[in-house]
């Protein structure tokens, strides 16, 4: 579905990507890890049109997006969630989750949508009419993936979105994660929190010095010990990838 | 009674400055930047109506069905070809470049208009009447009347048009409004043109009741600058009490104390505010996702 290609991107003079591959597989989802620094944000600010590649493609279903606006992006029926503030705080609930669907010219169609999405999410309909800003990071998450659900996506882009939850916001939040699969979404999905994120993913990356490093099932990641030596500090020498892994 | 005189004189005129400030908190909610040429574009009002009814007779407030598309025109103009271009430092540049435009207006209406001051003489300008022995100046109600027509349909624009709800969104959240498709470029060119066709209709109340030439800038800005910290960057209805409260305590403490102190009276109030709200009456710096 979306194929990233030697990709090199960053900001002012350096790179922060230096040569990603990387492949999201239809009706999955695909976990990105990897320690500060990695390029896993930037990764996903090139997928959703906020930073230009310099080197490099991103295509989806086929077609070319790299260095497309945001615009265009989402009309291709990628939609991404940012890392925090994400909502407006001092629009509604309802407001926030309309703007979603900004891009739906027909009324109808909008309102349509928010019924769809408060089925799934019913604290935008609990909260309709309260200052987005006001609500805890929990709730504002959820309201987050009902605005993004708007364009009914084909590709959820969202970056660590557990930071900043309490555990059962947390939980509720990977919850609504595999509904999204489940619904027939793919999701990519980058996760501070490697155990869980790669529980929860059909596809693990693991990200280094804007390179990606491992790959394969979240399983497979986790129980690589090269992981355990990233995490302490250490770095995956190229050569030291096992063959059974597609280290790029 | 001097007092309540003051009082309403202060209301009256407020409501136009609230016009001119409206425009500048307008385009620093959204943009981040201080227009330094919202002034020079108050004065440049003032002169494009000022000639469209030496030259053709149009009575000024007709002049603004003209002058304020244009000037809107102008905005988007200025916003295209010399903020959008901005790569770095994207804030202090545009400061740089609103003060160019200012001086360059400057110079181009020295040249034009000479610096000779002029005012807008329409026959009704010393028009008045009364109400019990309350005055009321024709051209002050007037122009209150257009500034509250004008600011309603800016608060229509805002919170009721999807114009206005992704200009809020770019306001609170420039990246995220980014992400659900909104063209935050876009949304700034029409602020910038908003904010100066705003400017057009302050300038020619400020044109039918003031003798200008074009350094009359420098005084409107600093005037337009208080009202905007005052009432808090960003706020349109911070902009509008500041502007109300400034003029009504210039006009009371000039009635009853000197008009010397009227101002400075107005600054150390600002000041005294600033002191306890940073962020001044309705500023909202801190709710500002970047």
């Amino acid at each position: 579905m979306l194929t990233i290609s030697g990709l090199f991107a960053g900001y002012g003079s350096g790179d922060v990507l230096r040569g990603v591959n990387l492949t999201v597989q239809d009706g999955s989802i695909t976990c990105v890890v990897g320690p500060n620094g990695a390029g896993k944000s930037t990764l996903l600010k090139v997928v959703s049109g906020l930073l230009r590649p310099r080197v490099g493609s991103v295509t989806f279903r086929g077609a070319e997006i790299g260095g497309a606006t945001p615009r265009k992006i989402l009309e291709c029926g990628i939609v991404q969630v940012m890392q925090s503030r994400n909502l407006f705080p001092e629009l509604t609930v309802r407001e926030n989750v309309e703007l979603g669907g900004f891009l739906l010219r027909d009324a109808s169609a909008v309102r349509a949508r928010i019924a769809t999405v408060t089925e799934q999410f019913p604290i935008v309909g609990e909260r309709a009419g309260e200052r987005a800003g006001q609500l805890s990071g929990g709730q504002q998450r959820m309201v987050e993936f009902a605005r993004a659900l708007m364009l009914d996506p084909a590709l959820v882009v969202l970056d660590e979105p557990s930071m900043g939850l309490e555990p059962r916001a947390a939980a509720m939040m990977y919850d609504s994660i595999r509904q999204m699969r489940d619904n027939g979404r793919t999701i990519l999905l980058v996760e501070q929190n490697v155990r869980v994120g790669l529980g929860l993913a059909d596809h693990g990356v693991v990200m280094e010095t804007g390179r990606v490093r491992l790959e394969g099932t979240g399983a497979e990641i986790l129980a690589n010990p090269q992981m355990r030596a990233l995490y302490l500090g250490g770095t995956i020498e190229e050569g030291e990838v096992p063959a059974g892994d597609r280290g790029r | 009674m001097l007092v309540l005189q003051a009082i309403i004189d202060g209301i009256l005129v407020g409501g136009f400055y609230a016009l001119m400030a409206g425009g500048l908190t307008l385009v620093f909610g959204v943009m981040e930047i201080v227009n330094f040429a919202q002034g020079i574009m108050v004065v440049l009002g003032a002169y494009l109506s000022y000639a469209l009814f030496s030259h053709l007779s149009i009575d000024p407030f007709l002049s603004l069905v003209i002058t304020m598309p244009g000037m809107f025109l102008i905005g988007v103009a200025v916003y295209w070809s010399m903020i959008k271009p901005i790569k770095q430092d994207r804030v202090i540049m545009s400061l740089l470049v609103m003060f160019a435009v200012g001086t360059i207006a400057e110079g181009i209406l020295d040249l034009v208009f000479t610096s000779n001051l002029v005012q807008i003489s329409t026959p009704y300008v010393n028009n008045s009447f009364t109400i019990g022995s309350l005055i009321f100046p024709d051209i002050y109600v007037y122009a209150f009347l257009m500034s509250v027509v004008l600011l309603a349909g800016v608060y229509y624009l805002l919170y009721r048009t999807r114009f206005g709800r992704s200009l809020r969104a770019s306001m609170q959240n420039p990246t995220a409004a980014r992400l659900v498709g909104i063209n935050t470029d876009w949304v700034s060119a029409y602020t910038l043109g908003i904010g100066v066709a705003m400017a057009a209709a302050g300038g020619m109340v400020f044109g039918l009741t003031n003798s200008f030439d074009a350094a009359s800038s420098y005084d409107l800005i600093s005037r337009l600058l208080a009202i905007v910290i005052f009432g808090g960057f960003g706020s349109l209805s911070g902009a509008l009490i500041a502007s109300v409260l400034m003029l009504v305590i210039q006009d009371v403490v000039a009635v009853v104390w000197s008009p010397t102190w009227g101002q400075t009276t107005f600054y150390v109030i600002l000041i005294l505010i600033l002191l306890v709200r940073p962020q001044g009456l309705l500023g909202r710096k801190a709710v500002r996702a970047q």
